[in-house]
Parts: C-alpha cells; structure tokens; sequence
C-alpha cells in the first residue's frame, strides 16, 4: 500500500494547497505535455529537479519521497525492457547510448509519477470534486466521485476485519500456486462485496433523509475561485509549453554520451 | 396540534409475510421528549421510517391507515420536503456522513436545499456550536471518534432546523461516557430550542431521566404509553425484555421492604435524594 499512500491527500496549509486545484491541473498537464515531447536525458532530468523546489514549498517531502520508492519497482521494469528493446531492435551501437536512452524513459516515467503526486497531495479531494462541479459536471458524478475517496479508509478498515476474523476461524492466505492464492480471497471478497453493499443503502436513507435533490439549483458551502496566483501559474505553464515547444522544433538537444565525449 | 399524528397504521415490507408492525395508533405534541424502546426486531426502526417518508417512497412495501406530519401526509409529499420537518439520525455514524470535512458534511442538507451560501455558513456554524464540535469543523468524518462523529450527525440535521428529530439508537455504538455526552446534547435540544424529540433506546438507565413519555412496542404493536415513571413500573414491561432502569428495580426493591419512597427514581441522584428526605423525615 505505501505506494498509493504517496496518492493520499494529507491536510496541511501551504501555498501550493491554497492554488485552485483546476489552475493545478493545468500546471500538471503542461508538465505532462513537455515530459513527452522530450526523449533525451538532460531535459527530463531538469523537469525531475525543477519540481523538488515545489515539494518543500507545499511541505510534502516524505510522503513524495515514498511515493517514489514505491515506483521504484515500475521504473526498474521500465529500465530494463527498454535495455533489452533498444539492445535487440535498434541500430544503437554504444552501450552507453543504450543505457542513456533506457534512462531518459525511466526518469520520464518518474516525472509524469511526480507530478501527479504533487497535484494529489496538495488536493483535497472535497476541493477536486468542487472543481469537476464548476466545470459543469452534473453533481451526482461529482457525489459518487467523492463519496468513493470519503470511503476508501472505511473499506480499508473493513477488509482488514473481515481478513481478521476468517483467519481466526482458519482461513489460509498465503501458500498454494497463484490459481489457489486468487481462490483463497473469495471468503474475504464476499463478505466485503456484501457489507458495501449494505452500506450503500444505509447511505442511500441518509441522503434522502437530507433532502437530497430537493432543488435543481444546488448551492454549495465554498466556492473555489482563481486568485492573482493562480493567473500567474497559467501563464507560468503557458510560457514553459511554448519554451519547449521552442526548444522541441529548433534547438538540438545533446545527449549525455555526447557531452563527455567531447570532454574525454 | 399534534406534530405527528399515526392512525391505525400497518405497514408491510415488500415480499415480507407480516407486517412490521400492524394498527398503530400515535399522537405527538410539539416539544415532547419521547423514549421508543422494545426488544429488537419490534418495529421500532420501521415506524422511525415512517416519520420522514423513507416508507414507503424509499422502501415500498404496503402502507395503509394515515400519517400526517406536520400538517403533510408522508405519501403525498416526497422525502426532502418531509425531511425539512422531521430529521433521522442513523444508528452508524459513519454510513450517514459523506464529506471530507465536518464543516462540508453538516453543510450538506443545506446545500442540497439550494440555500444562499451566507446563510448557509450562519446554520452550519449555529448547529456545530450546539452540538460542540466546532474547533472539529475542518477534519474528515473518518478522523474523530464515534461519539464525535455521531454529533456531526446530529449537527447535520440540524443544521436542516426540522421541528422533530427521530434518533435511532445513537449511541449504541459509544462507550457509556460518549452516550451520555449525546444524550445530553438531545437533551439540550428538547429543552433549550424545544425540537420534539424521538429518541429509539436501549439504554434505558441512560436515557430515562430525560423523556417526559416512553412508548413500549412489543411484536409491531405499541403495548405501553405514558410516563417513565408510571410505565417502567408495568409488569408487562420487564416481561417482554425491556432493561427497566435499575434505579426504578431497586426503588421496587426498596418498596417490597417496606421503605416508602414517594417518587419513582429515574437517575441515581434522584433516588438517592429520596431516600436522603426519607431518612431524615423518619428520624424528625
């Protein structure tokens, strides 16, 4: 789980909290854009340090940093298919240039990973399912949206009891081929499937029992609304995608293996 | 006038045999404090649901005799309109809360109201003061205790300033201390802004001393109505499994002893002044 927990927002206060979560968004898109533009080393390994700044501004650093363990395993993956892909199929012939190139795609992976998780946990989800609703998503994708995340802990919980108790009563988890280890969940799956059900009709009162769609025009308690800031991080995004875009078209990156050589 | 008013009521689920309860006959007046109590599976939870019009627009099911509340009859009117009347706290807290934050779940009803947002931020603060939860407002649901919990229920409700609100057994999943710290809340609510409550109990020593009516159901029929002091003395009550407050078993106790106690006790401090008086009096 301690991969997903660098996806989990944690309510703190700092200025990148504060930004609009659709100003963030945009921001978030933007580096997303440039990070696949770009396939050499040097600019996505400056994507990957321009961002550390943001990551102690808004006071995230440990859980980004296990988010980044986490996807150390995918990135390892990633590194390696690409060794043996560019190895086999293409004309490169240095190793060296081979392991820049497989480089270049693992810490791209890392940066469109970074990103994400900055623009996660810097979110609250009630803010994000604020924002889809002033887009002019209908409310009740915004509802079930929410309400998702709102349960996420609960269900966590639950299954952690249920695993519990049919342990207690002997269940087996671990051990057998993987056919029998998937077969092994079933006792868990049902009881859990069961219960959220029941839950959700329990929820289902509630709601009704608050008036839920009483009116077509529903107000809400905040309203996100974009400040100087935010203006300023759109136009910052705007000008780093015409500055790669710039970059993209007319200047020739070097690559790594070429810069010491030059020196060497 | 009478804020609900049931009459011959039976109400059947879908695809049940029985009915959940059968001729039931109910007048509330504005302001009462009324204690539903019963041995599980009685029909105290139905007739709740009838209250704010979950049965039968939520549930189905068959639904004869009449039921008006607050002037609306609950089959005619939907649920949010009834909903503005009569509030339902849930016996879960957390299957009743859906935002992130407290402030955001209290918020709720209101928003769905479509009320202007000053107004708004005015009942949601108003309703977590009363409940005392408001240093609480910016944390998730999923974060605070139970018993915390189950006040930002309370508070959510309201916050909807209905003139009855129904609780079906609150704190059955609280520590003793956290259901007395909610009962008392309920109380304040009956006593200081005269909402008429219905309060579904099992924990009778608890809750006792503050109702002004208790009503007993038994297998879907209410079988005893009126006041704590005289119902909890039936001997049909303990009969059917009602937890009669010890307090009133050890003034029966007292009594077959021969010590005469004028006023039946319903919390610890009422009989132990009682038996103070009594003392004092025989020994003058």
């Amino acid at each position: 789980m301690s991969m997903f927990d660098g996806l989990k927002f944690r309510n703190i206060s700092s200025p990148i909290h504060r930004i609009d979560p659709r100003t963030k968004f945009i921001y978030v898109l933007t580096f997303f854009i440039v990070a696949v533009f770009f396939n050499q080393l040097i600019p996505l390994l400056i994507l990957f340090f321009s961002q550390i700044p943001l990551i102690i501004i808004a006071k995230v650093k440990k859980e980004w940093l296990r988010l980044i363990k986490g996807s150390s395993f995918f990135a390892t993956i990633i590194f390696i298919m690409n060794v043996i892909s560019l190895y086999f199929y293409s004309g490169y012939s240095s190793f060296a240039s081979i392991i820049e190139q497989a480089s270049a795609m693992t810490v791209r992976f890392i940066v469109l990973v970074e990103s994400f998780s900055i623009f996660f946990l810097t979110t609250s989800p009630d803010m994000l399912g604020l924002s889809l609703e002033q887009i002019g998503i209908p409310y009740e994708f915004c509802f079930a949206f929410t309400t998702a995340i709102r349960f996420v802990p609960v269900l966590a919980e639950e299954a952690q009891t249920i695993i519990d108790a049919q342990r207690a009563r002997g269940l087996e988890l671990e051990g057998g081929n993987l056919m029998k280890r998937i077969r092994n969940y079933i006792p868990i799956l049902i009881p859990l499937i069961v219960n959220a059900i029941r839950r959700s009709l329990e929820l289902a009162e509630a709601m009704e029992s608050r008036a839920w769609g009483a009116t077509e025009k529903r107000t809400t308690l905040y309203m996100l609304k974009m400040e100087r800031r935010d203006y300023c991080l759109i136009l910052i995004s705007a000008l780093m995608l015409a500055a790669s875009v710039y970059a993209w078209l007319f200047i020739k990156i070097p690559t790594l293996t070429q810069i010491l050589n030059i020196q060497g | 006038m009478a804020i609900i008013e049931a009459r011959n009521l039976t109400y059947t689920y879908p695809y049940a045999e029985s009915p959940a309860f059968k001729d039931v006959t109910l007048r509330v007046e504005r302001g009462e404090f009324i204690l539903l109590t019963g041995p599980s599976g009685c029909g105290k939870t139905t007739l709740c649901r009838c209250f704010n019009g979950l049965i039968p627009h939520f549930y189905g099911g068959k639904l004869e005799g009449e039921i008006t509340v607050a002037g609306l009859r609950t089959t005619e009117h939907p649920i949010h309109e009834i909903a503005q009347h009569v509030g339902l706290v849930f016996q879960t807290p957390e299957n009743q809360l859906f935002a992130l934050t407290i402030e955001k779940d209290v918020a709720f009803g209101l928003e769905n109201l479509g009320l202007p947002r000053d107004e708004m931020r005015r009942r949601v603060d108003w309703a977590l003061k009363v409940t005392g939860i408001y240093d609480l407002k910016d944390r998730a649901p999923y974060e605070v205790s139970g018993g915390q919990q189950q006040r930002v229920a309370i508070a959510s409700i309201l916050a909807m300033q209905p003139e009855v609100i129904v609780l079906d057994e609150p704190t059955s999943f609280l520590d003793p201390l956290s259901a007395r710290n909610i009962l008392e809340v309920i109380n304040r609510l009956n006593k200081e802004l005269g909402i008429t409550i219905i309060l579904v109990e099992h924990r009778l020593d608890l809750a006792a001393r503050y109702a002004n009516r208790v009503i007993v159901m038994n297998e879907g029929q209410i079988i005893l109505d009126g006041e704590p002091r005289k119902v909890f003395l039936e001997n049909e009550a303990a009969l059917i499994g009602v937890g009669i407050p010890k307090v009133v078993r050890l003034y029966m106790l007292l009594k077959r002893a021969g010590l005469n106690i004028s006023r039946v006790p319903l919390s610890p401090e009422e009989l132990s002044k009682s038996i103070m008086e009594e003392l004092i009096f025989d020994r003058g």
